[in-house]
């Protein structure tokens, strides 16, 4: 099937201790899908992230990206099609709006330039585009991030995972440090943006409504295991209970 | 409950009695070696004096030896004609003039084999603010010591410190030897370095450059390496999943955010080696201090007043001058 973008087979993780952060999860994920996973804190939600971005290895199993090539030796082309929004945002927050935008581009951009941190015009304007998109058209570009507000943040984090044109954007817990309100907007805005580009998103979140409202997908995980995996309109208390215990 | 209670150690037992017993006894021993008991005698002496009780102490004898030569500090200039090349009265520097003083002098008389006194005028060229001149001087080349000794140590520190840092040195060796180069450098004062700097590069600034420059270097380097590995992970992780190289991801996520800090390190060094340079010179490592040491050795202590003077006023300056850079630098 060519519509498969990303595909874990068999997945196993087990960190000191024995503890099973994944145990033995397949999930695919399909061109233009936006899947949540669900599951309470320790459930393997962020180790799943982690491994698919290459930053930790598994012990057993593999993920592929479009089926044929398989992330170990690809991270340079993965991470030029994947992007990931973070909990805390993860932007460099002594450097401004613009500069944390453009770091989304930076396997692209010259070391001479970064030296100087002098950036490209054409990257510039596009990251001002995006600015508009992610709805900061009112704000200084030249502001440090650290001055800006948690939603105000998590939409430049936006930005900086649009710039780099990704088929696929990952989103560890990308709502939690926000209040509901500015969360539900981040989610709608997620949304919108992933379904106008043709973008992939696996998110993996802790609020049921979130995930029901913003997903067409949704796989519940608890100690590791995949409990169920089904679209967000099916879901029912049972299925909660499950990975809620 | 009560089973708790049994459980909980008491607050002090045998072992706490017995280790404040050896404290004791090596402390007092300790004392009698040093000569604290001395210190104690000295400062009561003193205060009998103060207040009236006594009418000398050992501590104001001592000091009153030269404090009475201190004051007032030297600013003017004197030399002896004679001793000037080519001396020519006629063309001497602005605002000086000639002054004629006698000067008195015990001599062995080759015939009577007796002292006797000899009076003898000599002219001698007095500079009103000769010697303030030259004390202005010599603490500027302080401060150029100083200068120098900063830059060298911030060159030096930054490889230093990247290999010195364990998440970004290349590999363990690397590590370990980085490491306890930045530790030996840090680990020998200045004092003592500039003895053999001063056999390598010969007495003068360059000898106390090259001491300063590679003691704060240890120092620098040791705060940049650790700050670099306590610098937010987020961002730096962001940057690796977006396939930044190791030197993209230092330049971009962790120098942003460790810039301010490292500024401040600088001018704390500055300000360090500023004070370090005028101490230097005592042996032999050019500056302010040579000239210190110099008068002190001829007990010339009103000279030695004017150079402490200026020693403080050029410190105190550039105290306030660091403090305000810095808070500015932090605040904003």
């Amino acid at each position: 099937m060519t519509n498969i973008l990303l595909s874990i087979k068999s997945a196993k993780k087990a960190y000191a201790g024995g503890i099973n952060a994944l145990d033995d999860v397949d999930i695919t994920i399909y061109k233009n899908e936006i899947v949540a996973i669900l599951g309470s804190s320790g459930a393997g939600k962020s180790t799943l992230i982690r491994a698919i971005l290459g930053l930790i290895n598994l012990d057993k199993g593999t993920i592929s990206f479009k089926s044929d090539v398989p992330i170990v030796n690809n991270f340079q082309l993965i991470r030029n099609s994947i992007a990931t929004i973070y909990q805390n945002f993860n932007l460099v927050s002594r450097s401004t709006v613009l500069t944390n935008i453009i770091l989304g581009k930076i396997s692209s951009i010259s070391s001479w330039r970064i030296l100087f941190n002098s950036w490209p015009k054409d990257i510039k304007i596009e990251a001002l585009a995006l600015l508009k998109e992610v709805g900061l058209n009112n704000i200084n570009i030249n502001k440090r991030v650290e001055y800006l507000s948690g939603g105000q943040q998590q939409r430049v984090g936006i930005a900086r995972a649009l710039i780099g044109d990704p088929e696929l954007i990952l989103a560890d817990e990308p709502v939690s440090s926000l209040d509901p309100e500015t969360a539900k907007e981040i989610l709608k805005l997620l949304k919108t943006t992933a379904k106008k580009k043709k973008i992939s998103i696996l998110c993996s979140l802790h609020q049921v409504e979130f995930a029901k409202s913003f997903a067409d997908r949704v796989i519940g995980m608890s100690n590791g295991k995949i409990i169920f995996d089904k679209a967000s309109d099916q879901l029912n208390e049972l299925d909660l209970n499950k990975i809620y215990k | 409950m009560n089973n708790i209670k049994k459980n909980l150690s008491p607050p002090f037992n045998i072992k706490t009695l017995l280790l404040i017993f050896i404290i004791l006894i090596v402390s007092t021993i300790s004392a009698q070696r040093v000569g604290i008991p001395d210190i104690i005698e000295r400062l009561y002496e003193s205060t009998l004096e103060l207040v009236g009780v006594k009418d000398s102490s050992k501590i104001g004898k001592g000091l009153s030896r030269i404090s009475k030569e201190m004051w007032p500090p030297v600013i003017e200039s004197k030399k002896d004609t004679n001793l000037i090349l080519n001396f020519d009265p006629q063309n001497i520097p602005f605002n000086s003039y000639i002054e004629k003083i006698l000067d008195k002098s015990y001599e062995i008389n080759p015939d009577t084999l007796l002292l006797e006194l000899v009076e003898e005028d000599i002219l001698f060229l007095i500079e009103p603010f000769g010697y303030l001149r030259t004390v202005i001087i010599k603490i500027i080349e302080s401060i150029e010591i100083a200068f120098w000794a900063s830059f060298i140590s911030i060159i030096l520190s930054i490889p230093l410190a990247y290999y010195s840092a364990k998440n970004y040195a290349p590999n363990k060796i690397i590590y370990f030897f980085s490491r306890s180069s930045v530790s030996a450098l840090r680990a020998i004062p200045e004092l003592i370095s500039v003895l053999f700097m001063v056999l390598a590069f010969g007495f003068g600034p360059a000898a106390g450059i090259m001491a300063l420059g590679l003691h704060s270097a240890g120092f620098l380097g040791k705060f940049f390496a650790e700050d670099i590995e306590n610098a937010d992970k987020g961002p730096q992780d962001a940057l690796i999943a977006l396939g930044a190289s190791k030197w993209r991801v230092l330049k971009l996520a962790v120098l942003p955010q460790v810039m301010p800090q490292y500024v401040a390190y600088m001018l704390y060094i500055l300000d360090r080696n500023l004070r370090m340079a005028t101490v230097i010179g005592l042996v032999g490592g050019g500056g302010i201090g040579q000239e210190l040491k110099g008068r002190f050795d001829l007990f010339e202590y009103g000279h030695v007043t004017t150079i402490i003077i200026v020693i403080f006023i050029v410190v105190f300056i550039f105290d306030q001058i660091s403090a305000k850079l810095r808070s500015k630098l932090i605040g904003n």
